[in-house]
């Protein structure tokens, strides 16, 4: 099982996520990047970026890196605590209520992102079915 | 980690004269055109202090879009108001959050009001509702609805920051409500109750609110709206409706008002007509993930009405108050429906309803359950 976050982590979700008929639907019109933050905490040392081209339900590049410099400037940011991120993908935080208990920051177009809510509940969805390492 | 919200909340027969309680100097009364030239905002104006000074908007349609909220924003400022007051159904109350948000904070952009980032408001004013239909919730709830004429779209913009400080559910203000009105808007607040009982954001308070305001609005309904009821039964519907709002407001909506947001934006439906015609075949659908909630919903339903399902009793119930149940009985012919489906799905599909509604569902059974409704 890869670690989470790590480059292993990554590619599995992307697998997940272009393989994903839910989100391919919700995304169908979909055109833009977005990059998790995942923020360093005593649960990991180092902050770490995935960054996502997203475009019609699929993801057509990821980049992950721990360095913010190697990853390109996004749309999107959705931003979290380690150890917030860890209970997202255990489905213990729901996406948009870890927003609005400040548990989670989303830089971007509000307007948009409200109109793909669904969009961005099925990329979370996905990320819970990737295995992985706490 | 989550949040009960809640107006402060005035309820029962004189309930307007709670406001010469609370120093009011300024107030914009923000209202629809039918309302300011009828005695229902002279009756929210005489409530006000002796002292205080009051100006009344009203250049707002039913679905007030951006447009009427800029020309109308400007007479705001100039009028400099301590207290925004919303004075009608949903739209009138919609339309005074988002003055409200925009008054207090120029420079926000009206597609700035979502939950995701903090606003700042309450520097200079304060916001009372005070609603003259029993159903949209509004008063209670910390979401707007605004148009967009070009693009035949509702858009749903949302802050804790414009919930209400204060909600007044005066029953003075309902007694007079036509029948029309008050089936469109109970069915609204009936579909409230059960999307928000259903969501998946339900939590104790919200199952609460909606089991009793359910109780409430099925007890004395068809009283109500067969023009037997006395302001006891308004007065018992008009909380059961606001219990409603808050209850959505706190676990939010589902797929019927995701279908009913487009549809009413397309056709130009009202509001709860809308929402109430997809209700029972979405129930009927979400089923596979709620059976066992819906059925604790359909035991509150009154004999008369209570069916082996909460489906069956909900159309068992709409057919006597004369709620339509296919897009047929709507008005809305099958050309005019097929010409426009394709687009009133993507619309449903971009809903924050799609978002917290129990069952997942994709586009193909979002356009099937359009199709079940069509009744051609």
């Amino acid at each position: 099982m890869p670690k989470f976050p790590s480059e292993e982590w990554a590619r599995q979700y992307v697998e997940k996520l272009n393989s994903s008929e839910a989100y391919r639907d919700s995304g169908k019109k979909w055109e833009g990047d977005i990059t998790f933050v995942i923020q360093k905490d005593e649960g990991n040392p180092t902050d770490s970026f995935l960054y996502l081209d997203l475009y019609h339900g699929e993801c057509r590049k990821y980049l992950y890196s721990a360095n913010p410099d190697d990853v390109p400037k996004s749309e999107f940011r959705y931003i979290g605590k380690y150890s917030n991120w860890i209970k997202l993908i255990h489905s213990e935080i729901d996406p948009i209520k870890g927003v609005l208990t400040g548990k989670f920051k989303l830089e971007g177009s509000m307007m948009k992102i409200m109109r793909f809510s669904k969009a961005a509940k099925d990329m979370v969805n996905t990320a819970t079915m990737v295995p992985f390492e706490g | 980690m989550w949040y009960f919200r809640s107006p402060q909340i005035v309820y029962g027969p004189d309930s307007l004269s709670f406001l010469q309680t609370i120093g009011i100097s300024r107030a914009a009364i923000i209202t629809d055109s039918t309302l300011a030239a009828s005695g229902i905002v002279q009756k929210v104006i005489q409530s006000l202090p002796e002292n205080a000074s009051s100006k009344v908007f009203s250049g707002f349609s039913p679905e007030p879009d951006f447009l009427q909220i800029k020309s109308n924003l400007e007479g705001v400022n100039a009028f400099r108001p301590d207290w925004i007051i919303g004075v009608g159904g949903g739209s009138s109350m919609d339309a005074a959050k988002i003055i409200f948000a925009m008054y207090e904070k120029p420079d926000l952009q009206v597609y700035d009001i979502t939950p995701l980032s903090p606003l700042g408001l309450r520097k200079k004013s304060r916001l009372i509702a005070v609603p003259t239909t029993s159903g949209t919730g509004s008063e209670c709830s910390w979401a707007a609805v605004i148009s967009e004429r070009e693009e035949k779209r509702k858009n749903e913009l949302a802050s804790p920051e414009i919930l209400p400080d204060y909600a007044i559910l005066d029953p003075e203000m309902v007694i007079n409500l036509p029948r029309q009105q008050t089936v469109s808007t109970s069915v609204d607040a009936i579909t409230h109750a059960i999307e928000s009982y259903t969501s998946s954001w339900n939590n104790p308070y919200s199952d609460a609110l909606s089991e009793k305001a359910l109780e409430l609005i099925l007890g004395s309904l068809v009283q109500v709206v067969e023009g037997n009821g006395d302001i006891e039964s308004r007065d018992r519907v008009h909380i059961g409706a606001s219990m409603a709002g808050l209850s959505f407001s706190n676990s939010q909506i589902g797929m019927a008002h995701a279908l009913g947001h487009a549809f009413g934006a397309i056709f130009k439906k009202p509001h709860g007509t809308s929402v109430g015609l997809f209700l029972p075949e979405v129930v009927a659908l979400n089923s596979r993930a709620s059976r066992e909630r819906y059925d604790r919903l359909n035991r509150i339903f009154p004999d008369s009405f209570r069916e082996g399902n909460l489906q069956s009793s909900l159309k068992k119930l709409f057919a006597r108050i004369g709620q339509p149940l296919t897009v047929k009985e709507a008005g809305i012919g099958r050309k005019e429906m097929e010409s426009n489906r394709d687009a009133l799905v993507s619309l449903a599909m971009e809903s924050t309803g799609m978002l917290t509604n129990p069952y997942e569902a994709g586009t193909d059974e979002v356009r099937e359950t359009l199709e079940r409704c069509y009744g051609y």
